[in-house]
Order: structure tokens, then C-alpha cells, then sequence
């Protein structure tokens, strides 16, 4: 007890610090705080009165988690959330400390987190999660963990310690952790929308969606373009039916919208209002963001592996010729030092569409020579500033600019496009 | 008819890290002359004569497919020897390039056997090689991106692709990296391998191309700029 409370307020005060010193990064709390109580993480969560739901997977952890974040809270429950995307075990407990009482307590309805897809193995036991949710399992950042299936075991073996799981059915690597499973829930898609959202075994042109499945819990049956959004109906197997407007494009996120209205009808909330509250859902950092930026749209599309990046593509490749994008490929360790996924990505679904390319990051060349390879000119630009300059010369005012960046890229032009927004964004 | 034919070894079963950046390279650097190259998929299974084929190319995978690869791969063996003595044109990388060599012995005492055209072993270790590597070779340098946990050692008489100036290569303590036997080359090289260097990419269409259409056969110049560019900026990385 006395050693949780002296976590808390050291993990608080170097939390202060780093402020005062103008660092981002929401680790160093939970990081200090860990050092000085190790159990920090269990005596916090545990009496969080309804329990913790996890959310990992490869894609589609953020929106997911803020999708099902504002269906609680639209209930009236009080929930804790890691909104800041910072999901390994020193932000989770960065964020329990901050919302903690100065005894240590922590006063809540519900614990939401996304965590990452290898965290997640330690995470489970020590979170005890009431729901966990399995989005996807796509290659992703293979220079850390070494191989899919290694990743794929990691969620697999954290499934165990989970009251129950809800799980994507049109994934097999996910589908079949239900096994290891107490009680397991699965949403999916309808034929067409599953036939366009290719499982990682099928990237390379084996048969999508015929593949048999679960029994679905929820259906996604429509997902239509609308704006900078989606219309999408969703029905349950009880028989109970939706539709919603989504802020966020693309058959992947009306598979998070489906996950999270699954994952917030088993922790309670009815079906038709957990729908409704998809509507006020807006985009998550850089998920489908909108940005103003000198009288132009700048439309953020994040991309981290090539089933992300295949959905952008998809995005693109659907818009009127003419669009003018810019791809920024970095390599730190945050995006994957291994950059021959981009080798993986349907590049060439790009060819005849018409759009202006640009490059951008550390590894600008890298990705002008993808283009080039499916038949694509592009300019590139290591410099970030001068990218973005040259960039939105080619943006008309008051049209969009389509950015595709990986993880530090999007916080560098964040940075350009609105002044300390990234810093602001890791700690709001 | 086409000028060359590249069979793709195990397209669905051996394609991480984006070897198949390796076909898209040689096809377009083909197309780019006025070339034009047939792409046969050999999965798993699949019916093929490798006598047909001028180049023929597998990549890397995860232990999962690379068993079943193992089991496919010795039933080909005396085919893709006699395609080797012959003289066809081979790129090898990763898991695959481990399966040309003699045996591969598992971190848990498993042996997968292998089909001998490299005089080498792989052994299973615990600590994964990764990063950017830059190996000197008879073609310049090459760069590519290493992420492996087997050791391959070659026998004394197995010449090597080339000299590990940065990163691991086949094991972490002989610096060299790759092998070679007549036309066969072998790597552990991903980036993809190809496209970033075009040197090397035209140096095997050029051994197939003039196998099939005669020694005086030869390729015009392409700008290469930005793939060295993309070159050296990855040299230069961790």
C-alpha cells in the first residue's frame, strides 16, 4: 500500500518534470513507477469496478479502442483509456497513476486499453482482462518480433487469461484462438466486403473469403463510401439491425466498428446504441485525419505494414485521377527498421489512376523506387519541411492532399502542419 | 513467345519481407528493354519442369512454411541439380537459400535436410541477426536487410557471394555472406534485394539471357540513379 502510493506520486512527479522540460512521451511515469512497485499495474486495475477490456491485433487497435471508449461513455460509465496510442506496459501504467488518487485508487466503471500485439503476452495475466479483443493479424514490424506466427502466438497465449474473447472470424491466425478461449464471440464481414479485405495468408492471391469461418456473433453487410466517411449496416445475430455513418473510411474500419459495437454489447451496452455512438466517433491520430493546413485538406492515412497500406491503396486508387500524394516512409525503430514490406503492398493498383506522387523520410528513395517499379514517376525529398512545401504546392486551395506516412513521418509532419501537435496529442 | 521465363519458387508458401520485389525487378528491367519475361507460380505441390525456366527464384519464409517447403523441395532435388549443372540461372534467399544447403539443424535438435547444392550447414540459434547489410561482392557492393536466427557455415571448398563489410552475413563470426555454385546464387539478403541493386539483378538476366539466345546477347543501359540513391540511403542505416 505504502509503496503504491509512493509509485504513484514519483511516477506523477517525473511525469511534472518531463513536462517542464518540454519532452514528449507518456512512458516515463508508468516506467519510474514500475521500478518502485512492480505489482503497480495489478493493485491499480483490479478494482476498476466492471473490469478491463484489452484491445490488440496488428491494425486497427487505436480506432477500435476509441470506437468502444465512446459507446461506454455514452452509457454514462466512467472509463480509463490509454487514448494516446502509448500500449506497452509503461503506458498503461503512466495512465493509471495519472487518473489515480493520491492513495493510489482508482475511481472507474470500466479500464479500456489497446495494447501492443507482443505486450500483450505479459499484459494478460497481470490485467486479467473481462473482454479481449483481437482485431487482426497482419506482418507488421517483422525486424521486432521475427516472424507472424511468433506474433500471432503471443495474442494467442494471452487469450487464456481473458474472461472472453472477440475475435475477427475472416482472419484465420485470429479465428483460431478460440480455442484456447473460456467463451469466444466473432464478427466478420459479408462475401463482398470480405472478398476486398484480404487475411495475411491470402496477400499474395490465394482465395480470400471462401475460406470457412465461425458462426458470426455480428455481420458487417454494407460498408459504402460516404465523403471523407463510410454508411455501414451492421447486423447481430440476435437479428437486431444498424446503420451508422462512420468519420472514417474503408472496409478496415467498419471492421473496428464492428469489433467495438461486439466487444461493448458483451460489456453491457445495447446493440442499437452502441451503433449509434459510432457516429460521433472521430478519427483517431492520423487514422483517417483530416488537417487544414494553408486553405488546403490534408487527409493523414497512417501505414505501418502492407495489409495498412494495401487499404490505403485501396482508398487512393478509388479517387478521381489528379490527387496529389505524398508517401513518407521512415525507418526507425517505431516504424520497423525492415522496410522490404513495401515491396509487399499492391503498389501497382496505383498505376493508371492518375494521381501526382511525391516521397518523403529517411527512406523517400526506397519508396520512389517502389513506384517506379509498378510504373509510377515520383519526386522524393529527405527533408521534411521542403517535402510538405513542395507537396502542397500541388494541392489547389480548398482540395485535398492525400499524406501516407509511417508512424515518426506522420508525428514530423504533424509537427509542420500544427505546431506541437504531436507533443500535445502524447499527453491529451 | 517470351525472351526468358522465371519460375517463382513457392510464391504463397516462402514470401516474407517482400522477395517478391526480386520477380517484380527482373520483369520490369526486362520490360524496360523491350524484353519480355513469363513468370511461372510453383507452389507447394505444383507440376513443374525446371528444365523450362531460365531463372528460378525462392524466397525467404517463416518456420511454419519452411518444413512444408522442405518436404516439396526433396522431391525436386535431382531436378534442380541437373538445372544447376546446366547452368540455369538461380536466386535464392533466406529459408530458401538454407534448403539449398545440406541440412538445417533447428534450435530444438530437429534436422530439416536440404537438397546439397551449397556445401553448407544452418544451425538454429537464439539470437536473431537483423539490420541493413552491405556486402562486397564481384558485382559491387550489395545492400540489403538481414532478419535470420539460423547460422550458415560453408564448407572450405564453397566459395561465398561476397565479404561482409556491415551487419551479420551467414553467421556472426566469418563475415562472409552468401554462396555460389555455377549459376546458383544464395543469400540472406531481403530489401528487397533486386531493385536497389540493379548491377547485380542485370548481371543474372544477362547469364540467362545469353544461356537462351546465344553469348553475344547483350542489355542496354537503364538510368540507375535513383536506385542507387535508394542504395546508399540504406547503407547508411542501423
Amino acid at each position: 500500500m505504502l509503496r503504491l502510493v509512493l509509485a504513484c506520486a514519483l511516477g506523477r512527479l517525473a511525469g511534472r518534470l518531463s513536462r517542464l522540460l518540454g519532452r514528449g512521451g507518456s512512458a516515463l511515469p508508468g516506467l519510474v513507477a514500475e521500478k518502485i512497485c512492480p505489482r503497480l499495474i495489478e493493485e491499480l486495475a483490479a478494482p476498476v469496478r466492471r473490469g478491463v477490456v484489452v484491445v490488440t491485433g496488428t491494425n486497427g487497435k487505436t480506432t477500435t479502442t476509441k470506437m468502444l471508449v465512446a459507446m461506454l461513455e455514452g452509457e454514462g460509465l466512467k472509463v480509463v483509456a490509454n487514448r494516446t496510442g502509448s500500449n506497452l506496459a509503461r503506458g498503461i501504467a503512466s495512465r493509471l497513476i495519472e487518473v489515480a488518487s493520491w492513495r493510489g485508487r482508482i475511481d472507474a466503471d470500466l479500464a479500456v486499453f489497446e495494447v501492443d500485439e507482443a505486450a500483450v503476452r505479459p499484459l494478460a495475466p497481470r490485467l486479467r482482462p473481462q473482454v479481449l479483443v483481437v482485431t487482426n493479424m497482419a506482418r507488421d514490424q517483422l525486424d521486432r518480433f521475427g516472424e507472424l506466427a511468433a506474433t500471432a502466438a503471443h495474442a494467442a497465449a494471452a487469450v487464456k487469461h481473458a474472461g472472453e474473447v472477440v475475435l475477427n472470424a475472416d482472419d484465420p491466425l485470429v479465428a483460431e484462438m478460440a480455442t484456447g478461449a473460456a467463451t469466444a464471440r466473432f464478427f466478420g464481414a459479408a462475401g463482398p466486403i470480405r472478398r476486398n479485405m484480404p487475411h495475411d495468408s491470402s496477400l499474395y492471391g490465394a482465395e480470400a473469403g471462401e475460406a470457412p469461418r465461425p458462426v458470426l456473433d455480428l455481420s458487417l453487410e454494407r460498408a459504402d463510401p460516404d465523403g471523407d466517411g463510410q454508411v455501414i449496416e451492421l447486423s447481430a445475430a440476435t437479428g437486431e439491425r444498424a446503420v451508422a455513418r462512420l468519420q472514417v473510411p474503408g472496409p478496415y474500419n467498419g471492421y473496428n466498428a464492428a469489433a467495438a459495437v461486439l466487444a461493448a454489447t458483451e460489456c453491457g451496452v445495447p446493440f442499437g446504441r452502441a451503433a449509434a455512438a459510432l457516429e460521433a466517433t472521430r478519427p483517431a491520430f492520423g487514422r483517417g485525419q483530416v488537417v487544414d493546413f494553408r486553405g488546403r485538406r490534408v487527409k493523414l492515412l497512417l501505414v505501418k505494414n502492407p495489409a495498412g497500406f494495401n487499404q490505403a491503396i485501396r482508398l487512393l486508387a478509388a479517387l478521381p485521377p489528379g490527387a496529389p500524394v505524398l508517401m513518407a516512409i521512415n525507418d526507425l525503430d517505431a516504424d520497423g527498421r525492415d522496410v522490404s514490406w513495401l515491396w509487399d503492398a499492391r503498389v501497382e493498383d496505383l498505376a493508371g489512376s492518375g494521381h501526382h506522387f511525391g516521397t518523403a523520410g529517411i527512406r523517400a528513395c526506397d519508396m520512389a523506387l517502389r513506384l517506379k517499379y509498378a510504373g509510377l514517376e515520383a519526386w522524393s525529398e529527405t527533408d521534411f519541411a521542403a517535402a510538405l512545401g513542395r507537396f502542397v504546392a500541388g494541392v489547389p486551395e480548398g482540395e485535398t492532399g492525400y499524406l501516407v506516412p509511417t508512424y515518426t513521418a506522420m508525428l514530423r509532419f504533424l509537427d509542420l502542419l500544427r505546431p506541437g501537435a504531436s507533443k500535445r496529442e502524447a499527453w491529451s | 513467345m517470351s525472351d526468358l521465363v522465371i519460375a517463382h519458387l513457392y510464391p504463397y508458401e516462402m514470401n516474407i519481407y517482400g522477395d517478391t520485389g526480386n520477380v517484380i525487378a527482373l520483369r520490369r528491367r526486362l520490360e524496360w528493354r523491350g524484353l519480355e519475361a513469363r513468370v511461372d507460380l510453383v507452389p507447394v505441390g505444383a507440376d513443374y519442369d525446371l528444365a523450362g525456366a531460365d531463372v528460378v527464384f525462392g524466397g525467404g519464409g517463416q518456420d511454419r512454411s519452411q518444413l512444408e517447403v522442405a518436404d516439396d523441395l526433396q522431391r525436386r532435388r535431382d531436378a534442380v541439380h541437373e538445372a544447376v549443372a546446366a547452368g540455369t540461372v538461380f536466386l535464392t534467399i533466406c529459408g530458401t537459400y538454407q534448403l539449398f544447403g545440406r541440412r538445417f539443424l533447428t534450435q530444438d535438435g530437429q534436422e530439416i535436410p536440404g537438397i546439397g547444392v551449397f556445401a553448407m550447414d544452418t544451425i538454429g540459434g537464439r539470437r536473431r541477426m537483423i539490420g541493413n547489410v552491405v556486402v562486397a561482392t564481384p558485382w559491387g557492393d550489395l545492400v540489403g536487410f538481414e532478419n535470420h536466427s539460423g547460422r550458415t557455415l560453408l564448407d572450405a571448398g564453397q566459395p561465398a557471394l561476397g565479404r561482409v563489410k556491415k551487419g551479420f552475413g551467414n553467421n556472426e563470426t566469418r563475415r562472409e555472406e552468401g554462396a555460389v555454385t555455377a549459376n546458383c546464387f544464395g543469400t540472406y539478403l531481403h530489401g528487397s534485394l533486386l531493385p536497389k541493386n540493379p548491377g547485380f539483378a542485370d548481371s543474372l538476366l544477362l547469364r540467362a539471357l545469353r544461356r537462351r539466345h546465344g553469348e553475344g546477347f547483350e542489355l542496354a543501359p537503364l538510368d540507375d540513379s535513383l536506385e542507387r540513391r535508394a542504395a546508399q540511403a540504406a547503407s547508411r542505416r542501423p
